[in-house]
């Protein structure tokens, strides 16, 4: 972050980056503008690198400091937003993932002169990112990126087989009873963590079923959609998995298939990019393929990253520019993104097909053609009382329930019983 | 039987009677620097055998929590926090504890009780409001919330546990002192203070053990990567999404106990009299 | 010799007046007593009873991150009982604490008596076993979460080798009653030292002469220990059960990095069930309401210690 004459901090890089910078901001004589950014530890290591030599480009090209911060994604993470608000100080942006966004409504700002440039050059954002950061008709956070699930499998052992790769929640099952006749069980956690959520939303979805209807007030868990679910859920946990998943964490099925047991997953992409980095010897007959889909369609569960600004920010506009920075040109962002090792991976339509998803062949269902990604909850609007549902596991402790003994009928009761409660308390 | 062999087997029996009491308490640590000297391929093997390493041992796990983690940034805080927070805790217990243990005046009973009292509020009870103290102090995200917290705990233990100490002093030493001329405040620091000082020792390691120790303060009142402690450090960082560092984990986890470890060996003694002292009282 | 007052010592002439009125009204005890005392008197009361307060405050209100709180009454505390993670979180309290103390206790009697032994490396012994107390146990956890892995569990792994498991092994950590014999094993591992190494002072302090006046009148070492051991050693005991029941039943270390209250909710402890409540979800008030719970039992430890155990302290 060398020097700059501050006089000419206007000047511009590339075409947008001048006609924004143009569009009336003063310059500020005699005094250097700094801005701070907290921003998580990334899965993908080199990404917070590549970040922070695009901060230091930034502060060379228009003078302004930054400062970025990380924060575990773990315990801290939850103190540091509490606090920043309530001290009403702290960085100027947050990155936030998911429905953040809606629990810190009122102390974001509006950025939707932002998200509309950058949407008029990328395409619309994909709905997850829109039903994470736009709140009640305005878009409180900027979508970055976002990891998605995606099935993974052991090609290695299906070919051995003559397996049919499923494209749908029936085929996994008629494939499922295969591999667990041949050791290598389906591997679907059944326990209160957020891969049990991940993987029972998409289910449910596809069966055209929800949790909490769009007004967000109406309880719809008890529904034909939901009886089709479950019962798929006993099938498989039947004839397809082993009783362990009722015990899972989240690692446990990267483990597993890390290990060679499972034989197929419903994952992000770090089991596979873990395997290869510890050189494991399941890393070359792991692959992946493309969401499974249902009668309803094809939906799956991502994890949309997006930045937000904080309204008692004192520099909000060099916040916005250091955005436009980082996303607003084509080449940045794609080499923020390469960095990611497909970790992360853009969020908006134009982008989908992305150079990072082409440096290993085993990345090509990470396209996600034809899916439809959500956050927990949908189509509810994600107010905390719809993620208190989310937070106290209600779906994947329903499905617990009637694969371990319950009746359908009263797993389900007692599922709406308990959303019921929360949406009323 | 002849005697003298009697006590012998009934000595091998003690020794082997205390052997599970041992390999309860020594093996948790043995198989963490195990752990943290093994090689990836091994570690993630399911077939390995846990108890040895057979692939040949590796730093790499090492290496990586020190220079590809803020590792050292954490160590460092912990070491400010500890020292700072132990000397203050020390000085302020000392003081109250001369005056608990030996003066009189009003409401020295009610003081005593108040102390020995708020050692017994739990930090878990607390921690949610000092959050929104902290906070208001400006303190928020940074080690000095928790130099300024933790003497909430510890002066209150190293108080109770000075007490016992100065009343082992003699007061005919103090008295002497003070026909002699000496103010209490002299007699306390040139005759008692020099006799207390195994007692001082004892409250400065409990105290630095302690703090060191300390968790859901130092997890709530410090956040970016910079401020940590070495537990908070260790225990969330070395974990991103779902995928688990176990070596790094493990390594991190020896590496910050290191500094009481060294404290311990040297002072065991001190240790063990301190606790000592609790039960005699 | 007479012992001199303070205020009677000569003032050397040339010193300022004020200084030496002061020093001699600070070397009365009842100035200086305060004086000392108040350092730690302040720190206690703005850092400990104020947030106490704030934590009544907070638990009567309906505080949320971010938002305005108002004053709800003690709703909270009642909205409580409708949850299915606070009853059990409830029943968690009083079932670990009630084991694991239990097993302390037990333990560490054991243990003490055999330490009081002579033995060969005394040093040595006695530092081996106070270790696990002395490690910080957020890390010394770390070591046991990975012992419990649901995958690589050496635990599991031995017990296979031994013939005492089947193959797999059970997952400690994700199945309910295992996850909590798991807390428990950890939170005894940690505070045993304590307990054996508090519980051996106290067995030193027993004079050798009353163990040779029975056992010359005829008691075994059975009767010796039950008559003679247990009854001197019941005021330590008493103090070391009491303290460490404040402290296992709000523990937090363990269950947050071994289990984080799972699975379902069947390791949660006050503790850690505040902290979800407060920090994770975001409602302060109800955070603020699950700790107060712990507050009946520390103050029946209190009362308890002060009425029958604080004889000699104050």
């Amino acid at each position: 972050m060398g020097s700059v004459n501050r006089r000419e901090f206007l000047t511009a890089t590339g075409a947008g980056l001048a006609g924004i910078l143009a569009a009336g901001v003063p310059p500020a004589r005699g005094q250097q503008r700094e801005i701070s950014y907290l921003c998580w530890n990334n899965f993908a290591p080199n990404s917070d690198k590549k970040l922070a030599e695009i901060g230091q480009r930034f502060t060379k090209d228009t003078g302004i400091k930054l400062k970025i911060d990380h924060i575990s994604h773990m315990g801290p993470q939850q103190n540091k937003y509490a606090s920043e608000v309530q001290t009403q100080a702290g960085h100027d942006m947050v990155e936030m993932r998911m429905h953040f966004p809606w629990l810190y409504e009122p102390q974001l700002v509006d950025v939707s002169d932002v998200v509309a440039e950058l949407e008029k050059k990328y395409g619309k954002a994909l709905s997850s990112s829109y039903e994470g950061a736009h709140v009640n008709g305005v878009w409180r956070a900027v979508p970055q990126y976002h990891g998605m699930f995606v099935a993974t499998y052991r090609e290695d052992l299906f070919k051995k087989a003559s397996l049919k790769v499923p494209d749908t929640w029936e085929e996994l099952y008629v494939v499922g009873k295969e591999l667990k006749k041949m050791g290598n069980p389906v591997g679907i956690p059944i326990s209160q963590n957020y891969d049990s959520i991940s993987t029972a939303g998409p289910v449910l979805w596809s069966f055209g079923g929800m949790e909490v209807d769009k007004d967000g007030k109406t309880v719809r868990i008890n529904s034909p959609a939901t009886v089709q679910t479950i019962e798929w859920y006993k099938k498989m946990f039947r004839d397809c998995m082993e009783p362990e998943v009722l015990s899972w964490s989240d690692a446990s099925n990267n483990e597993s298939i890390q290990q060679g047991k499972a034989g197929w997953i419903h994952n992000p992409v770090s089991a596979y990019i873990v395997a290869k980095q510890r050189k494991l010897v399941t890393a070359d007959g792991i692959n992946h393929h493309r969401s499974l889909g249902g009668p309803h369609g094809r939906h799956e569960t991502d994890t949309p990253r997006h930045i937000g600004i904080w309204k008692f920010s004192k520099n909000i506009e060099a916040s916005k520019e250091w955005i436009r920075y980082l996303l607003g040109k084509r080449e940045t962002y794609d080499e923020y993104i390469m960095a990611g090792d497909a970790f992360n991976l853009p969020v908006y339509e134009k982008l989908q097909d992305h150079p990072v998803l082409r440096t290993d062949p085993k990345y090509a269902a990470l396209r996600g053609e034809g899916v439809q990604y959500h956050t927990y909850g949908w189509p509810a609007p994600a107010s905390d009382k719809v993620q208190l549902i989310t937070n106290s596991y209600i779906l994947p402790n329903m499905i617990a329930k009637a694969v371990t003994g319950t009746s359908t009928k009263d797993s389900i009761a007692w599922a709406e019983t308990e959303m019921k409660k929360i949406l009323a308390g | 039987m002849p005697v003298a062999r009697r006590p012998l087997m009934k000595r091998v029996l003690i020794h082997l009677g205390l052997l599970p009491f041992l390999i309860f308490a020594l093996f948790p640590f043995y198989h963490m620097t195990l752990t943290s000297l093994k090689k990836d391929r091994e570690l993630y093997d399911r077939h390995a055998v846990p108890l040895i390493i057979r692939q040949g041992p590796t730093l790499e796990h090492y290496s990586k929590l020190l220079w590809e983690t803020e590792f050292l940034t954490w160590t460092k805080n912990s070491l400010m926090v500890t020292i700072l927070a132990t000397g203050i805790s020390v000085v302020i217990g000392t003081v109250a504890a001369y005056a608990l243990a030996r003066l009189r005046f009003v409401g020295v009973s009610s003081f005593g009780t108040g102390i020995f009292v708020t050692y017994l509020v739990p930090t878990s009870l607390l921690f949610l409001p000092l959050a929104q103290v902290v906070n208001w102090l400006g303190l928020a995200d940074s080690k000095w919330a928790l130099i300024l917290t933790y003497p909430t705990f510890l002066v209150p233990f190293c108080t109770w546990l000075l007490m016992g100490y100065f009343r082992t002093v003699p007061k005919e030493v103090e008295e002497c002192a003070m026909v002699d001329g000496a103010t209490r405040i002299q007699a306390l620091w040139r005759i008692v203070l020099p006799i207390a000082i195994p007692g001082l020792v004892c409250a400065v390691l409990f105290a630095f053990t302690l703090s060191w120790n300390e968790f859901i303060y130092a997890l709530t009142f410090t956040s970016s990567s910079e401020q940590l402690t070495a537990s908070v450090g260790v225990t969330s960082e070395l974990i991103r999404g779902d995928i688990y560092f176990w070596g790094s984990l493990m390594a991190g986890a020896i590496l910050g106990s290191v500094p009481i470890v060294i404290l311990y060996v040297f002072f065991l003694d001190y240790y063990v009299s301190g606790l000592t002292a609790g039960a005699i009282k | 010799m007479a012992a001199v007052r303070a205020d009677e010592i000569p003032v050397p002439r040339g010193r300022p007046r004020p200084v030496a009125r002061l020093r001699t009204w600070l070397d009365r005890e009842s100035v200086l007593g305060p004086v000392l005392v108040t350092p730690a008197m302040l720190l206690l009361v703005l850092l400990v009873a104020y947030p106490f307060v704030m934590a009544l405050y907070f638990s009567l209100s309906n505080a949320f991150i971010g938002r305005p709180s108002h004053f709800i009454g003690i709703r909270n505390f009642v909205h409580l009982w409708d949850s299915d993670a606070f009853r059990q979180t409830f029943q968690n309290a009083f079932v670990f604490t009630g084991i694991a103390v239990a097993f302390k206790l037990v333990m560490g009697i054991s243990l003490a008596l055999l330490l009081n032994e002579q033995l060969w490396f005394k040093r040595m012994i006695r530092g081996a076993v106070l270790l696990p107390w002395v490690i910080p146990t957020a890390l010394s956890t770390l070591g046991w979460w990975w012992m419990f892995n649901s995958l690589y569990s050496v635990v599991n792994w031995t017990g296979i080798a031994l013939g005492v498991m089947d193959p797999p092994g059970p997952n400690w950590l994700g199945q309910k009653y295992y996850a909590m014999a798991a807390v428990v094993t950890v939170n005894v591992w940690r505070g045993l030292p304590f307990f054996a190494i508090t519980i051996l002072a106290a067995l030193v302090a027993i004079p050798r002469e009353l163990y040779e006046a029975a056992e010359a009148d005829g008691a075994n070492a059975n009767a010796r220990f039950w008559h003679i051991t247990l009854p001197l050693l019941k005021p330590v005991l008493a103090v070391v059960v009491l303290f460490s029941t404040i402290f296992t039943f709000s523990d937090f270390n363990i269950v947050y990095i071994l289990t984080h209250g799972g699975p379902i909710n069947s390791t949660h402890l006050f503790a850690t069930l505040s902290r979800m409540l407060g920090l994770e979800v975001g409602r302060i008030g109800e955070g603020a309401a699950v700790s107060l719970y712990l507050f009946p039992l520390l103050a029946f430890v209190v009362w308890a210690q002060l009425r029958f155990v604080r004889k000699q302290a104050y």
